[in-house]
């Protein structure tokens, strides 16, 4: 039996509505957090930003714009090529080897600085073995599934 | 004795390669234990538990460790947790005592591991015992106060708070679980995503975007630079002796205590435990003034206290399901794999994983001794691999994790990439990637235990008045968001100060 003051707190939730009750709570944290973020750091950041301390630009400074956009596509390119091919052997994780030499491959030769012959045989060798060995002792022994 | 009969040469194997793959992980900058263990999660699918823990301990303890070796010989910590070592670590190795420097290290790494061990198994179970009795609304707000801990030490406390609530956002995606009580509708999502994001997003393709591929887009982004830890010479024209020792049992006890208690404490990182513990001997030192000038004391505290953190964070998630570090919230996903739920019931319905935990966490710390001590000189060598041969296998072993953790979906290996940009733009932004992790896990608990104290008691006030525990719990809440501001307005003070003087 709850007194005067107590009720004021009565919360009933009805079970059909009952999912969205937390959601609807963090949403509204996410929101005051928001706010008050941009009030105690915000004045801070847009004499950063006016400065040029701070910029939303991709580049500046260390950044290799390059070689991190190539390895977001290259990404992208790996696991959309590694389902189609694995759509043609299912559950065997030829998907996985058949793509992960030659992507292992680029993604090297995205990452070395100063490519010598020597570099590019180990390269090469690291592209081949390492997928191959991960397929047999995963797919094979393990019964791990992959693409 | 049934233990006994676990103990067996594969068992002891899975703990080696684990020291010697966490090792590597932790020797280099950039990797970490937790992307050793999310990396590495792979090839436990075909284990069982007990042999699980066996490699993902060794990663850990291993990966814990293996910092110390870039921290004193090229003044980079290998992980965040060893950046205390590089205070004295690295001028001892300038003046020709980096073998002294890296063995007395590990022989505090050893210390402080042992002695986290025997915490956990003697706090563990007592913790446990008290969490069963704990009803939805104790339980709703130990995850709360886990929230306000580890947002309160973040850089910008409102910042960690933002990203702690995120997390629980992200996390509430999906289906409202019928199997734990809900109504089985799906909220936060369009109904063209209902075939992918119904359960949610996986837990581990998460965790090895934020952990793992994130890590190597914003090596991407500096260009990938060091093709290897080139110039990692040891020096030793001092050689080790234990009499290094002598007078620091004080030390090595106080700095293992502080690097037990950060790692109970929800979502502190190792560098927290190893700069308080190095502070700490600091002040009691008798020679504070000599302290980062190369003495191996500097290296007791911080080393016994990074290894202290191991099983401290292993105390919240083996007896409240509550990850201690970002590391244990990966081992998580290795539980959930194994169909087992870690929290107040699992020490006393699976004892005999419970022995194998602490006797896997003594023997991974004492082949990390056995290891670093003796072959140090050629874990140098491994750990020279460069950064174009070792990435690329990384993210090979991302997509193995995220593709099999289900059984073969291909839109958890999309969650991968979705995930490791939102870790990298998140730290761009200056969000906080441990809090986000913490608010992820803890998310869909949290709603549980919050709606169900609800439905069962229809008023707010029982979340304050339910019990004496509730009452201080609060208290723990209020004091630790009070910490943190004061901590914020006395770093303000002092910078007005230095300014003004």
């Amino acid at each position: 039996m709850g007194s005067g003051f107590t009720q004021l707190f009565d919360v009933h939730i009805e079970f059909s509505q009952s999912h969205l009750v937390f959601p609807a709570i963090v949403g509204w944290v996410l929101v005051v957090l928001f706010g008050a973020i941009v009030v105690v750091y915000g004045p801070g950041l847009v004499r950063e930003f006016r400065s040029g301390k701070r910029s939303l630009a991709l580049g500046g400074g260390d950044f290799d714009k390059f070689r991190f956009l190539a390895t977001i596509a290259l990404t992208i390119a790996y696991f959309q090529s590694m389902e189609v091919v694995g759509g043609f052997f299912p559950n065997k994780g030829f998907g996985f080897l058949i793509m992960s030499i030659p992507v292992m491959f680029l993604f090297s030769l995205l990452f070395v600085h100063g490519l010598t012959a020597r570099k590019l045989v180990v390269i090469g060798l690291n592209a081949v073995i390492l997928p191959s060995v991960a397929w047999y002792v995963l797919k094979e022994l393990f019964r791990v599934s992959l693409p | 004795m049934d233990i006994l009969s676990l103990l067996t040469p594969i068992y002891f194997v899975l703990v080696f390669v684990g020291i010697v793959v966490g090792i590597i992980f932790g020797s280099i900058p950039g990797l970490t234990a937790t992307m050793a263990i999310a990396v590495c999660l792979p090839l436990t699918y075909g284990l069982n538990l007990n042999m699980s823990l066996a490699l993902l301990l060794g990663l850990y303890v291993g990966g814990i460790s293996g910092g110390l070796v870039p921290a004193i010989l090229l003044k980079i910590p290998g992980t965040p947790s060893s950046i205390a070592t590089t205070f004295d670590g690295h001028p001892m190795h300038q003046k020709g005592e980096g073998e002294l420097a890296l063995r007395t290290g590990i022989v505090a790494s050893l210390f402080g591991g042992v002695f986290s061990a025997a915490v956990l198994f003697f706090f563990a179970p007592a913790l446990a015992d008290m969490a069963i009795k704990f009803s939805y609304v104790e339980k709703f707000l130990i995850i709360f106060f886990a929230l306000t801990v580890i947002a309160s030490l973040s850089k910008r406390v409102l910042v960690g708070l933002f990203s702690g609530a995120l997390g629980v956002w992200i996390s509430l995606i999906g289906t409202y679980d019928t199997t734990v009580g809900g109504n089985g509708d799906t909220r936060l999502m369009f109904d063209f995503m209902e075939p992918y994001l119904a359960d949610g997003f996986s837990l581990l393709p998460v965790l090895i975007g934020v952990f793992g591929l994130s890590t190597i887009l914003q090596e991407a982004a500096q260009g990938v630079k060091g093709g290897g830890l080139a110039g990692m010479a040891l020096s030793h024209r001092t050689r080790f002796s234990l009499r290094v020792f002598k007078g620091q049992m004080v030390n090595l006890i106080r700095s293992s205590s502080i690097g037990t208690f950060v790692g109970i404490l929800p979502g502190i990182g190792g560098s927290a435990a190893s700069v308080l513990a190095y502070t700490q001997q600091k002040n009691f030192s008798k020679e504070p003034a000599k302290m980062g000038t190369g003495v191996p004391e500097g290296i007791i505290a911080s080393e016994s206290s990074n290894n202290g953190l191991t099983g401290g964070a292993l105390i919240p998630l083996l007896s409240l399901g509550i990850p201690g570090d970002s590391t244990t919230a990966v081992m998580i996903a290795a539980f959930t794999l194994q169909g087992v739920q870690v929290g107040p019931l699992f020490i006393g319905e699976n004892p005999q994983t419970w022995d194998m935990i602490i006797v896997s966490l003594l023997v991974a710390n004492l082949f990390m001794f056995v290891v670093m001590f003796f072959a140090i000189k050629y874990i140098i060598k491994v750990i020279m691999v460069p950064k174009h041969i070792l990435y690329p296998g990384i993210i090979v072993m991302c997509v193995i994790g995220a593709y099999a953790i289900n059984s073969g979906i291909m839109f958890d290996v999309w969650t991968l990439l979705l995930f490791g940009l939102f870790g990298y733009i998140a730290e761009k932004l200056g969000l906080e990637i441990a809090p986000f992790i913490m608010g992820f896990i803890l998310g869909r608990s949290a709603e549980l235990y919050f709606v169900k104290s609800l439905e069962s008691f229809g008023n707010l006030t029982i979340f304050f008045t339910k019990s004496p525990i509730a009452m201080l719990l609060w208290v723990l809440i209020a004091l630790s968001i009070g910490y943190s501001f004061y901590s914020v307005m006395k770093t303000n003070h002092q910078a007005k100060g230095a300014n003004g003087g």
